[in-house]
């Protein structure tokens, strides 16, 4: 193999680059005698979120459209989108993860932001990736990092608990998707997308064997981006891991599975979407209801979000059964907002949780005892609820909008019905939050956590008020993955 | 109609002109401007917003210039500026504009824009008075709100197109929730918020799917699109479902009356004057979209005057003077929707004017009178009359507006409603809203004779009349209660239609009845002195032999049977079904949970039954 088309490969060595440097730096900052506070391990996350923001404006300026490893990883603008969104959504989670990690597990951060930049790369990989094998490999890139992540904290209950579920489920998921491609690569004589695809157009050998492989794929995949029945890890992994991780986990993995999804299915088996559709349309209902119906009887705030998450999934799962132009631009915006959306939710509740609990009681009053945290939680929960002026509103509005534009007016009418009932569960919050419980002293927020929410804040907000560019950029994205 | 919609235009359109001798636009934007500005800043400026009195004061002016600039605007609307569209595209693709906003000046919303404003600035300068007792940090969370509230209706009102309407319609609801809940420490506050919150959210599926729906068969959001097929009747009859929400019909009203947990000048303007009576603006803005719809036309008369006639029976029954205002809400409501149901526009608009007038004027002066006994329980006050003569005087003004009495505000529209459904044919229709305006009267006449003239209860005695603050703004729109009836001609012109009032049949016959349910409510609960004196000979007559029997029976064995019926049958079907169905969800909830047993070997087992249903559809289905 050759090394033409190195410069395609910028994002990933730059991220690779980053995570050696941060590697470097764990090595020659001491480390911190009995387990105490240090600034420069404190400095570790500072350099892994400058690290990130500097790549990400490197995006900008590395040439597009290239390819590398003989067409095995392509930068088109479909990836450049989608690498954006998981660098922002890394950075953001480094800085908000500065304090946590520090208050938690201060002799072990140079661990914690290795392993985030590690599956970070697999990501970044993944968006390009259009490759059976690649695929495989950056999935695992991504993927084993986390199961060390979720068990961050050894000693806290339901630690280890939440990340031996993540293992187990995900390891038997990635036995089933590779199963799955043995048996695509098998029919086709292929691992590369675009010759799967072009095999598939001229229009013979939609045999048994290649629908076999490619549901078993598409349940490997599902699992990653906690679709159901495979999203039963979600709630338990992100009551017990770190949950500053777990604003990471629950938006950035499900991009890049999503990512994934649109390469292997749409890119790839695309002329095959009337065999995939039908399951998709059923996953799709069956993850909006079960996780708005599971989200609606929880106490615990982060198993709350946990499965609002899930009941997400459905809907971006929607917009990504659409196919068209259309509806992979909704899905990737939607995962624009949604990344904003989720990181900061998730931030707040890390605020008010640091003294340990995370049931909807310790939000009592929070609007009065922080205006400033309460009014940041509504706006997030309005955008989760799908409000206008906030980023969440169009985000729905949209997939919507794309959904009746492809004849699908059963399932807006659906996603319209659980978006009133998601409504109910995210005003129990606000309602803790604004209208119940006693005035108190204010949580303590450190600044960087305070810049993360406020950085999430305005990207809600200002995705809500001028979605312009980000809609432009998304559905340009889209179109030229599609050529629409 | 005569607007010029331009939220269509295949042209990306210009960035907002800010045109410095552009005096309309400019008027319009002060008013939807100002009042955000004035958010953002107590929003912000935390130290401002906790000083309380102070930016209740500032709120207040920004509400009063706010006023001023729109009732320029509707000058300068009345004195022939021609209709104006502002817009800028806020979301384009590939040069079309898939949703835009701006404003939309046309005699329509310059005068909604106009009632909103004052009905608002004389909200907060009575709420400067009224929540003087709150905690300084609550005052600020108040007035914030307020203002916020004030641009997102104002957004609403001037929006030119049903995107933006919709997305203030968002916003207005919002508000009502955070105000709804404001008084924190009382549990059902919470619970009212949050039912308010959810009713109107179900009802707003309809209006989400209608709007998308209007999009995907016309390609725009505009009110005057054409639709043609299914979707003429479709489209408006899922927009109709949000209205139901917002404005209170049977049968999803029974959020309305729980919302008056929040603070009554809340209740006076929110659920009162401006936001529930969105949902009437929405149709008289849509109205080229539900003239389309005729079935749809005919449902709506018989919803609107099933709720004028059930929330008005209802409404007899209450004891808590806001719940009786709630409920009057609702009914006169239904008179408007009846209106627009059938196809009278004008008669349904101008009645929303007055009644935000005098509503919010009869909130008011309940407020003053739950502010002198710390009740809202009529038989609680009592003997009112005596100690506080002007807001007495002002609640009984609202009152006769209300009931109708020639020359008060409600007896113009109300009778232009009547005359205009007379002549439309809808026979029916009109005898039940003639009765419903004979309860209005008896159910008013007994609070006020309760309240205000009967035995002052313990603690009452004492009550002291409410601070200038307060009596200013019931004051104005006290005036209004009297005098806007004769707007009729005004807001005629700014419709380009022909008003002339004459008394006619059906307005002498409802002058009638409503005469006659004032007289039976005065004998009714009218045990004092002072009753005694005034009909002393009329109801020593009234009272004798025949007619007593005759009147005795038929509020024994009809009219108080039937008003406790409907009142049971609201309690504990309507609101029992909506709170079966929310128990159902969370039933349903709780038994699915013990499918997440929390072992891991049943989340493999989990995938791997997935995994085996996938092959079994991939062998079988494919």
């Amino acid at each position: 193999m050759t090394f033409t088309g190195i410069e395609s490969l910028t994002l990933p060595l730059a991220v690779l680059a980053l995570l050696l440097m941060v590697f470097l730096a764990d090595l020659l900052v001491p480390a911190p005698s009995d387990g105490r506070q240090s600034d420069a391990q404190r400095g570790l996350g500072a350099l892994t979120c400058v690290g990130l923001v500097g790549v990400i404006l490197l995006s900008w300026w590395m040439p597009q459209g290239g390819l590398a490893f003989g067409g095995a990883y392509v930068q088109d603008a479909f990836a450049t989108y989608l690498q954006r969104v998981l660098l922002a959504a890394a950075a953001l989670g480094a800085l908000g993860s500065i304090d946590h990690v520090d208050r938690n597990f201060p002799s072990r951060q140079g661990e914690y932001y290795l392993m985030l930049l590690f599956s970070l790369l697999g990501m970044v990989v993944l968006a390009g990736a259009r490759e059976l094998v690649l695929i495989i490999v950056a999935f695992e890139l991504m993927g084993i990092p986390l199961y060390v992540l979720a068990a961050m904290q050894k000693r806290a209950a339901g630690g280890v608990e939440g990340s031996l579920k993540l293992y187990l489920t995900g390891a038997v998921s990635s036995a089933v998707t590779l199963y799955g491609m043995s048996f695509i690569y098998g029919v086709t004589g292929t691992t590369n997308l675009t010759a799967i695809a072009a095999r598939l157009s001229l229009g013979d050998d939609q045999g048994p064997l290649l629908v076999l492989g490619l549901l078993l794929s598409l349940a490997g995949m599902g699992f990653k981006i906690g679709v159901v029945p495979f999203h039963m890890w979600v709630p338990d992994t992100y009551q017990g891991s770190p949950t500053p991780f777990v604003a990471f986990l629950s938006v950035a993995p499900k991009a890049a599975g999503f990512g994934v999804l649109v390469r292997l299915f749409v890119e790839g088996l695309g002329a095959m979407r009337d065999t995939w559709w039908p399951i998709v349309l059923v996953l799709c209902v069956a993850t909006m209801v079960v996780g708005n119906l599971f989200a609606l009887s929880q106490r615990n705030v982060k198993r709350l979000l946990a499965w609002s998450g899930v009941a997400h999934i459905g809907l971006m799962l929607l917009a990504f059964g659409i196919a068209t132009v259309q509806g992979i631009g909704v899905l990737i915006f939607y995962l624009t907002a949604y990344v904003f959306t989720n990181m900061g939710a998730f931030f707040i509740v890390d605020v008010v949780g640091q003294d340990g609990s995370d049931d909807l009681d310790a939000w009592q009053g929070l609007a009065r005892r922080s205006p400033a945290l309460g009014g940041a939680m509504l706006i997030f929960l309005l955008s989760l609820g799908g409000i206008p002026f906030v980023a969440g509103f169009w985000a729905k509005f949209l997939l919507f909008w794309a959904a009746w534009q492809a004849g699908m007016g059963l399932l807006v009418l659906l996603g319209a019905l659980l978006a009133v009932l998601a409504l109910f569960y995210y005003l129990k919050v606000a309602r803790s939050m604004f209208i119940e419980g006693t005035d108190g002293p204010a949580p303590r927020v450190a600044l960087p956590t305070a810049l993360a929410i406020t950085i999430a804040l305005l990207g809600v907000i200002g995705i809500g008020v001028y979605p312009q560019p980000f809609v432009d950029a998304a559905l340009a994205a889209a179109a030229g993955l599609l050529g629409g | 109609m005569t607007s010029t919609t331009s939220s269509a235009d295949a042209s990306p359109p210009p960035i907002f002109p800010l045109h410095a001798d552009h005096l309309v636009l400019n008027l319009a934007l002060i008013a939807l401007l100002l009042p955000l500005a004035c958010f953002v800043l107590l929003a912000l400026v935390w130290p401002l917003r906790r000083a309380g009195r102070l930016a209740g004061w500032l709120s207040a002016t920004v509400a009063v210039i706010s006023f001023g600039a729109s009732a320029r605007l509707l000058m300068l609307v009345v004195g022939g500026e021609a209709p104006l569209t502002e817009t800028v595209g806020w979301l384009v693709r590939d040069g079309k504009v898939i949703a835009s906003m701006g404003v939309h000046i046309d005699g329509i919303s310059a005068s909604m824009l106009a009632v909103v404003t004052l009905v608002a600035a004389c909200v907060q300068v009575y709420s400067l008075g009224y929540m003087a007792e709150d905690s300084l940090p609550a005052q600020g969370r108040y007035f914030t709100y307020h203002s916020l509230f004030i641009t997102a209706m104002g957004g609403l009102v001037l929006a030119p197109n049903l995107l933006q309407l919709f997305a203030g319609w968002e916003l207005v609801g919002l508000c009502s929730y955070l105000l709804i809940g404001f008084y924190w420490a009382k549990p059902s506050a919470g619970q009212a918020a949050v039912k308010a919150f959810w009713v109107t959210k179900f009802a707003d599926m309809g209006l989400i799917v209608g709007l998308l729906a209007l999009y995907g068969a016309t390609g725009t959001f505009a009110w005057d699109a054409h639709l043609v097929g299914i979707w003429a009747t479709a489209v408006p009859a899922l927009l109709f479902m949000g209205v139901m929400g917002k404005s209170a019909q049977v049968p999803l009203h029974i959020w309305l009356p729980d919302a008056m947990e929040g603070p009554t000048p809340v209740s006076a303007l929110l659920h009162a004057a401006t936001m529930v009576a969105a949902g009437v603006y929405l149709i008289v803005r849509a109205y080229p979209l539900f003239e389309l719809a005729p079935s749809l036309l005919l449902a709506m008369t018989w919803i609107g005057a099933s709720t004028a006639l059930i929330a008005a029976a209802t409404a007899i029954v209450q004891d808590d003077i806001k719940k009786v205002l709630a409920y009057s809400t609702c009914s006169q409501l239904g008179y408007m929707i009846a209106a627009l149901g059938s196809g009278q526009i004008m008669g349904g608009y101008f009645h929303l004017t007055t009644h935000a007038f005098f509503k919010s004027l009869l909130f008011l002066g309940a407020g003053a009178a739950i502010h002198a006994v710390h009740s809202n329980d009529i038989h609680d006050m009592g003997g009112l009359w005596k100690t506080t003569r002007i807001s007495a005087l002002l609640f009984i003004t609202g009152s006769l507006a209300l009931v109708g009495v020639p020359i008060f505000a409600g007896f113009f529209s109300k009778d232009l409603i009547l005359e205009e459904m007379l002549e439309a044919g809808q026979y029916v229709p009109v005898a039940m809203l003639v009765l419903g305006a004979g309860l209005t009267a008896f159910y008013m006449t007994r609070v006020i004779v309760i309240a205000y003239f009967g035995d002052a209860a313990e603690g009452a005695e004492h009550a002291h009349e409410a601070p200038w603050t307060m009596l200013l703004p019931m004051g104005a729109l006290g005036l209004l209660a009297v005098g806007a009836g004769f707007g009729g001609d005004l807001l005629a012109t700014l419709w380009g239609q022909q008003y002339h009032f004459g008394m006619t049949p059906i307005g002498i016959t409802t002058s009638v009845i409503g005469l006659g349910g004032i007289a039976l409510g005065i004998m009714r609960y009218g045990t004092s002195t002072w009753t005694a004196d005034l009909l002393g000979g009329l109801r020593g007559f009234i009272l004798s032999g025949p007619v007593d029997r005759f009147w005795d029976s038929a509020w024994r064995q009809g009219l108080l049977p039937f008003a406790q019926v409907v009142g049971w049958f609201d309690r504990y079907i309507v609101d029992g079904l909506i709170n079966m169905v929310a128990w159902l969800f969370i039933f349903l909830a709780d038994r699915i949970k013990r499918f997440q047993t929390g072992r891991a070997q049943d989340y493999v087992f989990a995938v791997v039954l997935g995994v085996v249903a996938f092959i079994a559809y991939g062998m079988v289905g494919a």
